[in-house]
């Protein structure tokens, strides 16, 4: 066995190490507009604008007590009225929710009552930090905060919670701090992600869902009191949100016409009065041709964004697919080029960068370090008849993402069975680059779950992958609310402290199961680690039944709802619980699975079967978190790790997840009316959850962090990718619907994916991925030197995207805690 | 053999790999038998040459013997005697036949031992675990060392078996073993990975202990007798030794006239340098490196070598083929 150790670094790296050397971008000069677009914004902290906020808190002022969709589409329309619009120099599209350059916007409605906390606070955060003029601050305040004290949903949440749910929720009477073990993420985000269905918009237009709204109005029985008073306020507010969103784009259009009037660039007023006549036309009209096709979407997509804050910011579905007609159109008739449409498309980009999705709060923010985003663009796949997808447009968008230099959009591709090689190459290529794109999302998986879960094949088969690792149907789903992330490997501590924890003292948190070292079987460690894995499980669905009756009394989504068939239909607001026909996919998170899946491994192996240590002397040695105990601690590492495709290991993995399957197919449909599936997607949550528990028998030291996902515990898978993945399968309960999302990181080093060769492999590993019809897998490609020297020098490297959790980041955004997370994790190399 | 037979069969084993990407097609797990008849100067892996197990001590995992006994408590030969900074010196002379309970004992994987007596069944277990990756890049099983054919028995029943079960095989050999035994296990193999290091026998025999008639042999016989059998040829380039365009030259002008044999050059590398100091032993080579700027112009030396090859190759050829 003989090693080349030539060096091999990924593209990305290359790009940074040219910028470093001052060589210019080899993708310049073929993408010089995106180029001079990006650097007005370049390393800039994101700016909060609050004229969304100061808009919507005026009208909701105006409107109280009637209806809340109405309310909310007034609201819409007064920002429509009001809100500064902008024409960017260079920009080929219209359409901001806020001020020039990287801004953020916020959202009283979800967390005004500590908003003016958090605005002083917000500059110095550790965790994606932003700035806000004092002006802007004071307005905040003095104009926005006070109306909403005491109106928020959260803090109605804080007070609805029963004390034996709050006390493991929030560390605190306010529910400012969360507890880190049953947190809730509800009062971050008004829903889980969502995907509208843009090509409705582009074929039909919003003034074709408005005479639909008013020809149903006209046709209301008005001697119903439902009609009176549920239908006819949702299609009155349906078609103010029509009118408003034509009005807000008629006001780019103007403002386009009036720049072009003084505009001494012949070409860029060609340009200004051709983007004009586009903002006349739709997204009211159908669009007619590709340009049009990426405005009327971009419209669409920027002032959902002023209409409300989801999980992630609404994610942009298939767009190799909806755009598809418009692009053939163009290019057979010869009014567009590759490259005006890859222009157009990064045009697009570049919007979707500048726009940062603000969490406001101190939880919601350390969940989503680095300025989290998921607008996920959705590649490839099957067709609603289940053929392949994919298309010349596709591998354009593989292509832009490989040669725009900004981890703008997250970029999704659905894996198949029959999923041609040339698309696999394209793919496979691309996260060769190594920003960590595109995700990858399994349709072998999904499908077949959507369908079980009560999905048409043909909806099934059309799913757009949505947020981190979600798969929506856009007329199918309906809303759900933000599910609890569950910090599993608090319930082993609480078995090793008998329901309390370090962090909190004398407290009792958990289910009081004795003194460990009074065990005398495994079955007994395993029974009390059940206990406390049950306690969490029905604490989690407890949040969930108030959150779902609390949500619909705060938040109402008139615009998600126009574009949705089944709202029309039933003239609902999406968020409202029950929707006819409807599918609720919402979940709740196991986070930390590696960490428990080894700490119990060890506790089984060590101190049941080997006998290689006793009780006393493992809770001795946490108790210590090792110190003077390394000995111990070395022989907890021994022991057999989640991610080796260990049987010992992984078996406990899947009798976990059993577990919590099975409560969620008890509870979920019958006491909540939706699917509150397992997930395992941590976001960045894995590193605060981990700071909250103590050393654990894995050898994990106190308040250092779990696991992520179902990736393996740092440094604890020895046997390859392979093993990962396959632990990942073996740990799954195939049987059962109630399963959702997994989330798995590979990071390998570029030498191992060099030249043909690698690529080649690559795409058979994603093949592979497909054949064990895994959920999700996404690859960093970096090698560990490159990540040490940006620690040392972000100013040099303020240009490296790595992969976090479902989305890319800049490397240099990150706190030092998830920079030494993602060092950790195993790097597969050449063996 | 029947199946049954084989399967009981041991071996010395010392690792197995999964996802192996390097050696041989598609993504591929390498099982690594112990025992080498050569003994190479720049061998980077000294751990595969003894045909016996062997202990093996890591001082950097090690927790000292300031919060660790462990390895004390068992060892019943006073072989274990601690250094002034607690660490371990191993008297290896008091080791000699003993199972190793110290290695079992080190929670730290310290001190360990390299080579066990293991299954082709066992053996096959580990393989089969990544059977879903082999089926989708054409990867398999490769038989490495140590030199594969040196645990002649295990490694026809390993590969034996490993066929029965529809596995695709390969085996890394650096040709140093009976004709008998090549023409034995050729047909149960789909890939072999042949190790040609010089064409100078004398040079050959100073550097690795053997001449290296038998080997060339060997590579004949494969190329010739076994055609169908992709062969890929590989030269180590070592400074000093074989990294002359001379000696590239004369090995690809002795492989060309086999039209399928393919060739790789592999540079120099110093990464099993600890594993020597593991073992108590001096690597032989030393601090000397290779000189990175001569693999372009060897690379092309052979290159132009085998591309005249494939020029004569492509004179057209009778109907019947």
């Amino acid at each position: 066995m003989y090693e080349t150790t030539c060096e091999c670094v990924s593209p990305q790296e290359q790009r940074l190490y040219d910028a470093i050397a001052g060589r210019e971008d080899r993708f310049r000069k073929s993408h010089s507009r995106v180029f001079r677009l990006l650097e007005r914004f370049e390393g800039q902290k994101p700016r909060i604008d609050i004229e969304r906020a100061l808009y919507f808190t005026q009208s909701m002022r105006e409107t109280e007590g009637q209806p809340l969709v109405l309310r909310w589409a007034r609201a819409l329309r007064h920002i429509a009225q009001n809100i500064t619009v902008y024409v960017q120099e260079d920009q080929l599209l219209l359409g901001r929710a806020g001020c020039d350059g990287r801004y953020g916007i916020l959202y009283p409605e979800l967390d005004g009552d500590f908003l003016d906390i958090a605005v002083r606070e917000l500059p110095a955060r550790a965790t994606s930090p932003a700035v806000i003029t004092p002006e802007d601050a004071k307005r905040v305040v003095e104009e926005i905060a006070p109306y909403w004290k005491g109106k928020t949903y959260h803090e109605a949440l804080n007070a609805a919670l029963p004390p034996e749910v709050h006390k493991l929720t929030y560390d605190d009477p306010q529910g400012l701090i969360s507890r880190f073990i049953v947190n809730e993420t509800s009062s971050f985000r008004s829903s889980i992600q969502w995907v509208h269905d843009y090509e409705k918009i582009l074929k039909r237009g919003f003034n074709g869902i408005k005479r639909e709204a008013e020809e149903k109005l006209a046709a209301l029985d008005p001697l119903s009191p439902k009609d009176i008073c549920e239908k006819k306020p949702f299609l009155e507010a349906v078609v103010i949100v029509c009118d408003a969103i034509v009005l807000w784009a008629g006001r780019h259009a103007v403002l386009a016409r009036k720049m072009a009037a003084k505009e001494t660039d012949p070409a860029r007023r060609a340009e200004l009065l051709r983007m004009a006549e586009n903002a006349e036309h739709v997204p009211g009209e159908p669009a007619r041709d590709f340009h049009e096709a990426c405005q009327s979407q971009w419209f669409t997509q920027m002032f959902s964004r002023l209409e409300q804050k989801t999980g992630t910011t609404i994610s942009n579905g298939r767009m190799d697919q909806y755009f598809y007609p418009y692009y053939k159109q163009g290019i057979s008739n010869g009014s567009l080029t590759d490259g005006q449409a890859i222009e157009l498309l990064e045009c697009m980009w570049v919007g979707m960068a500048e726009f940062i999705d603000m969490y406001i709060s101190p939880t919601g923010g350390a969940f989503n370090e680095g300025y989290a985003h998921w607008e996920a663009v959705t590649v490839g796949g099957q067709t609603p008849d289940g053929r392949d997808a994919a298309n010349d447009l596709t591998h354009l968008i593989l292509k832009s993402k490989r040669e725009f230099p900004l981890h703008y959009p997250d970029l999704a591709a659905r894996i198949h069975s029959r999923a041609p090689e040339r698309y696999l190459w394209d793919v496979a290529e691309t996260i060769k680059y190594g920003s960590g794109f595109p995700k990858l999302i399994n349709d072998e998986e999904v499908v077949p779950l959507y369908v079980s879960k009560g999905a048409t094949f043909e909806e099934a088969l059309d799913y757009a992958v949505s947020g981190c690792t979600e798969a929506r149907m856009p007329n199918r789903d309906t809303y759900t609310s933000g599910g609890a992330y569950v910090n599993f490997a608090a319930a082993v501590e609480m078995v090793l402290r008998n329901g309390r924890m370090k962090k909190y003292g004398d407290l009792v948190l958990g289910v009081e199961t004795g003194d460990p070292r009074d065990f005398q079987t495994w079955d007994e460690f395993w029974n009390a680690y059940v206990q406390q894995h049950i306690l969490f499980l029905k604490t989690a669905f407890v949040q969930q039944h108030i959150i779902i009756a609390l949500r619909a009394r705060h938040f109402a989504q008139p615009m998600g709802s126009a574009m949705h068939d089944l709202c029309m239909k039933h003239c609902i607001d999406l968020h409202q619980p029950r929707i006819p026909d409807g599918i609720d996919l919402g979940y709740f998170e196991y986070i930390g699975l590696g960490t428990v899946v080894d700490s119990l491994a060890a506790v089984k192996k060590l101190v049941f079967e080997e006998k290689k240590l006793t009780m006393a002397q493992l809770v001795a040695a946490i108790d210590a978190d090792f110190e003077g105990h390394e000995d111990v601690r070395a022989l907890l590492r021994s022991a057999p790790c989640y991610g080796n495709n260990d049987s010992h290991a992984d078996a406990i993995g899947r009798a976990i997840d059993k577990i919590s399957l099975e409560y969620a197919n008890k509870y979920s449909m019958k006491d909540l009316g939706m699917h509150n599936d397992v997930r395992y997607v941590p976001f960045t949550s894995h590193v605060p959850f981990g700071k909250v528990v103590s050393a654990t028998p894995n050898g994990r030291a106190e308040w250092f962090p779990l696991s992520d996902g179902t990736s393996a515990s740092h440094g604890a898978d020895v046997n390859g990718p392979t093993a990962v993945m396959l632990s990942n399968y073996n740990t799954k309960n195939m049987g059962m619907r109630d399963r959702a999302a997994r989330m798995v990181n590979i990071k390998f080093t570029p030498k191992c994916l060099e030249g043909d060769q690698g690529t080649e492999k690559l795409v058979s590993f994603i093949r592979t991925f497909c054949d064990l019809k895994l959920w999700h897998v996404q690859f960093n490609v970096i090698s560990r030197d490159t990540l040490l020297a940006a620690q040392k020098d972000p100013q040099k490297y303020r240009n490296l995207i790595v992969r976090i959790a479902g989305y890319s980041a800049y490397f240099v955004d990150l706190s030092p805690d998830l920079q030494n997370d993602l060092i950790a994790r195993t790097e597969h190399g050449v063996l | 053999m029947n199946s049954h037979e084989d399967r009981q069969k041991t071996g010395l084993v010392f690792n197995v790999q999964k996802y192996s990407v390097h050696d041989g097609p598609g993504i591929r797990t390498i099982v690594f038998l112990k025992g080498c008849p050569l003994s190479c100067r720049w061998c980077s892996n000294p751990e595969s040459q003894r045909h016996r197990p062997e202990l093996a001590y890591n001082p950097g995992r090690c927790l000292t013997l300031n919060k660790c006994v462990r390895c004390l408590e068992v060892c019943m030969r006073n072989a274990l005697i601690r250094k002034e900074d607690a660490s371990l010196r191993i008297a290896r002379e008091h080791c000699e036949g003993c199972h190793m309970p110290c290695a079992d004992a080190c929670p730290a994987n310290s001190l360990l031992v390299y080579g066990r007596e293991r299954s082709v069944d066992d053996v096959l277990a580990v393989v089969e675990q990544d059977e879903a990756f082999y089926a989708r890049s054409s990867g398999g099983l490769t038989v490495s060392g140590g030199e594969p054919l040196f645990q002649g028995n295990f490694v026809t029943a390993l590969l034996r078996e490993a066929r029965r079960r529809r596995y695709r095989t390969a085996v890394e050999t650096c040709g140093m073993a009976s004709a008998a035994l090549v023409r034995e296990v050729a047909p149960l193999l789909n890939y072999v990975l042949f190790d040609i290091k010089i064409m100078d026998s004398a040079a050959h025999k100073a550097q690795t202990g053997f001449a290296n008639e038998q080997i060339l042999k060997n590579f004949s016989i494969l190329a010739e007798e076994f055609s169908d059998l992709p062969l890929m040829a590989r030269t180590p380039v070592i400074p000093g030794f074989n990294d002359t365009a001379e000696a590239i030259a004369a090995i690809a002008s002795f492989i060309a006239p086999y039209p399928r044999v393919t060739y790789e050059l592999l540079p120099y590398h110093r990464l099993g340098t600890q594993k020597y100091h593991f073992l108590d032993r001096t690597p032989p080579m030393g601090n000397v490196t290779l000189d990175k700027n001569r693999m372009p112009r060897l690379q092309s030396v052979a290159e132009g070598i085998l591309r005249a090859r494939v020029q004569n190759l492509q004179q057209p050829k009778t109907p019947s083929s």
